[in-house]
């Protein structure tokens, strides 16, 4: 194999990058001016010419530092990112989506194709994958494995994938070509056939109960890593398969991993995973926040924030709960919030501001920063025009009720508690209260479903396909605004016919083009209702030491260890 | 020991034990939410409030509350403790994997912290160093301020990542005790140092030992013959009280330092209310605390020989 980079992580820290150069030596310098033009995209290819050990090296043991541990690993399972940073490397896909065109690859589907009205696909299985276990993964397994993912199966309880919507049926054509069947169109199914979710498992782990797949060795993928050994809540031992040879085509690694094995510790606490990185204890770790970035800088770690490519760190609104019903009130508090100090208080340039509901990386985004401005007149006014008056006490009021509102903290998403709590500051200047509350885990969840105590949430999710906005907004998805009929039976009476008329156009237009127009009318209506009020670019942040080469993600932030090595003596 | 003896504390042990079952199956059901609610419900997993119907089935959630608790009870009994719906797995094979590092980890911290005791209240009585003397007995109030979460990340920072004696991350078994186990015995021994240091003060005012010490026996002498065993009665039953604190600091100290043990998998389940984990975990600690509290009655006869004399006089 030739000395080739393969695909470049998706790194967005150019502006870090040349702060750095003032203080390195000459010759780090013309390094790092190459990586930084690596990372603005000048000069990509191969770039044989910049690393000081460009041939990968196989062999060693790869220490990775996760801040919680695995639940369940059936793969629609997967959106959970200690779950998904598991399976990306001990499952295929039968598509493989390029981080960085976004455009759909062949991987274990050597081709495909989809009738015009996108209910019906094919696709021809590649020969001569198997699964750890020895089974081949021929078009039967394909079939059971998609069967699985888009019904579900009540007996052993597991659930229908989030990613597929529609699915009828499969039918095996011949030992290596498998049709789907929808009930609807579904576009977005091509994009779904890539995604962590829809890795691609032995026929023997889908007979198993969903209860069963807490234990990570009993998840047999045909991945380049095979689980060897866990110990629960603490360990997962992954170990390279030699006989490893079906990569995507795009891939500059077509054999086996180059690392030997790699360790999952769980290190829940934010500073020993640092310093265990810094003090040379492992090699990389996942979740490092923004205000730790410059200590591992210091350092000449390396982070790595790979965008998540789908719904941006937002604040919603339930516009059920009177308080927010009416457009003005939303609209206000829209335009009391200063994302941008937010972004620069609280976060780091690897966490854009928002400029649409969805990230600027994502596909079909549409700029509509012009409509998100920050204009604490303009809020006023529109709190005035509602009839909220200012009382003594600063709070607006109206028919003799407060405006207060409530939020509860989203533990997963980084510094959710503080950026809720300045946002609260920034309402405050028109008179708004935002109670926010941390709150038990019961509490938050059966709270969150009711749009009268908690009218305002916190929300993101990701995946890189417009479906993404579906899967946030529909009732029958995520419905993040509640919606009645939606995820919560407490719902009085909103509902937006054309919000989900557009989210469900989306999910099966079948023209791309008119596709990603409907995706930037949606971004659009969601801004002008002012159902969401998007703050920033949610990334997923990793930190790595510099001997560390070859580390990519996938397009929503996954790690990926195939092409990884570790250039150490 | 009479054997009626035995068989009363052990009907009071299996009684206490019921308790603790019911007690914590009442307060887990008076919580808002379940585990299902919370792993399932958030809306994250897309599905519809039939499919989460067909889960709450499933596993027998939305079943009349009595018939759960006579369920649970009798799963118990047969030592099926249920499964865990956060983690995924059975709850039986959740606690195996995780009791046998919170075993070692609480039965050296607990023998360090005692060491640690003993040496501070043994050495402050004897020396005759006034400035000794006060550090020393300046140290448990110390020791008992210093919050475990704050301990533990000095301690790693200091011996792992700046001086690299020990790593915390891939150490091996035995080594990758030793900052735990520090980090757990330090607070634990400072009541248990405290309460010898005063008892072993009482006791060398009572009359036997001026006796004693009139009688030419040196300081040392009287202090290991007479006093301290004289003076380990409160010690020891502030010991069998120190489990509980045992256990609590070992939720800490096991989130600190990533060890997988029963403190780092209560504190998970308490966050995700995975009842049927609290259940087994609270049930295993009121067995440890019926076992040590026995353990402490049968022992202490064998320091006081006073105890014999009247167990055998009154019963």
């Amino acid at each position: 194999m030739g000395p080739k980079q393969t695909a470049r992580p998706a790194i967005r820290r150019a502006p870090h990058q040349l702060r750095g150069m003032t203080v390195t030596s000459s010759l780090s310098v013309s390094r790092r001016i190459v990586l930084a033009g690596l990372v603005v995209g000048i000069g990509l290819a191969s770039a044989p010419g910049w690393a000081q050990s460009p041939t990968p090296k196989a062999g060693g043991t790869l220490v990775y530092l996760e801040q919680q541990a695995h639940t369940n690993l059936y793969p629609p399972a997967g959106g959970f990112y200690p779950n998904g940073g598991i399976l990306n490397q001990i499952t295929d896909k039968l598509t493989y989506q390029n981080p960085q065109t976004l455009a759909i690859e062949p991987w274990i589907a050597e081709a495909w194709a989809v009738n015009e009205d996108k209910t019906e696909y094919v696709f021809k299985i590649r020969k001569g994958v198997t699964f750890s276990d020895g089974t081949p993964l021929d078009a039967a397994a394909v079939a059971k494995n998609y069967d699985a993912f888009g019904r579900g199966n009540k007996e052993l309880k597991l659930p229908v994938s989030e990613v597929i919507n529609n699915y009828e049926r499969s039918e095996v054509l011949d030992p290596y070509t498998v049709k789907f069947v929808f009930s609807k169109p579904s576009p977005g199914f091509l994009q779904g056939t890539s995604v962590i979710g829809s890795g691609l498992v032995s026929p023997a782990t889908l007979d198993r109960k969903f209860e069963d797949l807490g234990d990570a060795t009993k998840i047999v993928g045909s991945g380049p890593f095979v689980v060897s050994k866990q110990v629960l809540g603490k360990e997962l031992l992954l170990t390279a398969r030699k006989d490893y040879a079906w990569a995507p085509k795009s891939s500059a690694n077509q054999g086996r991993p180059y690392l030997d094995q790699i360790r999952y510790l769980i290190t829940a606490e934010d500073s020993v995973r640092i310093g265990a990185l810094l003090a040379g204890q492992a090699d990389v770790i996942r979740q490092i926040q923004a205000y730790d970035e410059k200590q591992v800088e210091a350092a000449k770690y390396v982070i790595y924030a790979p965008s998540t490519r789908g719904v941006n760190n937002s604040v919603v609104f339930r516009p059920d709960n009177p308080l927010v019903a009416d457009l003005r009130v939303r609209k206000a508090l829209l335009h009391a919030t200063n994302a941008k100090e937010i972004v620069q208080t609280l976060f780091s340039p690897n966490y854009p501001q928002a400029t649409s509901i969805i990230a600027s990386t994502a596909a079909g985004y549409v700029n509509i920063a012009d409509k998100l401005g920050f204009d604490l007149a303009r809020a006023n006014a529109l709190l005035d025009e509602a009839g909220w008056t200012r009382t003594g006490n600063g709070l607006r009021q109206k028919d003799g009720k407060e405006l207060v509102l409530t939020a509860y903290e989203s533990l997963p998403q980084p510094q959710n508690k503080a950026t809720l709590q300045l946002v609260a500051q920034q309402w405050a200047k028109v008179g708004v209260k935002l109670n926010v509350l941390a709150g038990d885990a019961g509490s938050r969840v059966a709270d969150d479903l009711d749009p009268l105590k908690t009218p305002v949430s916190p929300a993101m999710v990701g995946r890189a396909d417009p479906d993404v906005i579906k899967s946030q907004y529909h009732p029958a998805n995520r419905d993040v605004l509640r919606q009645k009929g939606g995820q919560s039976s407490k719902v009085q009476g909103f509902v937006d016919a054309r919000l989900n008329g557009l989210l469900e156009a989306v999910a099966s237009e079948v023209d791309d083009q008119k596709r990603l127009a409907v995706a930037g009318d949606i971004q659009r209506y969601v801004v002008d209702q002012a159902y969401a009020i998007p703050i920033f670019e949610e990334p997923q942040a990793f930190a790595a030491a510099p001997y560390v080469k070859g580390l990519a993600f996938e397009a929503v932030g996954r790690p990926s260890f195939y092409n990884t090595w570790l250039d150490k003596k | 020991m009479s054997s009626r003896y035995l068989v009363g504390r052990l009907g009071q042990a299996l009684l206490v034990l019921w308790a603790a079952f019911t007690a914590s199956f009442v307060l887990l059901q008076l919580l808002p939410g379940d585990a299902i609610l919370i792993k399932f419900e958030g809306g994250d997993l897309g599905l519809s409030p039939q499919q989460i119907a067909e889960i709450r089935l499933a596993y027998g959630a939305d079943e009349p509350v009595l018939l759960q608790y006579v369920h649970t009870l009798a799963g118990f009994l047969q030592g099926h403790f249920g499964y865990s719906i956060q983690r995924g797995v059975p709850v039986t094979e959740a606690i195996l994997a995780n009791l046998p590092a919170t075993a070692w980890l609480t039965a050296l911290g607990f023998a360090v912290a005692t060491l640690l005791a003993g040496t501070i209240a043994v050495v402050s009585s004897l020396t005759g160093l006034r400035w000794l003397r006060s550090l020393l007995r300046g140290l448990p109030p110390l020791f008992v301020s210093v919050p475990v979460f704050w301990l533990g990340i000095v301690l790693i920072q200091i011996f792992s990542f700046r001086l690299k004696l020990i790593p915390v991350i891939g150490a091996g078994e035995w080594e990758g005790l030793v900052l735990p186990v520090l980090t757990l015995a330090v607070p634990i021994s400072a009541p248990l140092a405290q309460v010898l240091i005063r008892a072993i003060d009482e006791v060398r005012t009572q009359p036997f030992v001026t006796v004693a010490r009139a009688k030419g026996a040196s300081s040392r002498w009287v202090l290991f013959r007479h006093v301290l065993r004289n003076a380990l009665g409160p010690t020891l039953t502030l010991a069998g009280v120190l489990f509980g604190e045992l256990l609590a600091g070992a939720v800490v100290t096991e989130t600190v330092f990533g060890l997988n043990g029963i403190g780092r998998m209560t504190e998970q389940a308490v966050n995700n209310q995975d009842a049927a984990v609290l259940q087994a975990v609270v049930v295993i600690s009121a067995a440890g605390f019926v076992l040590i509290n026995l353990a402490v009655d049968l022992l202490y006869p064998l320091i006081d020989p006073r105890l014999r004399k009247t167990v055998g006089a009154t019963t």
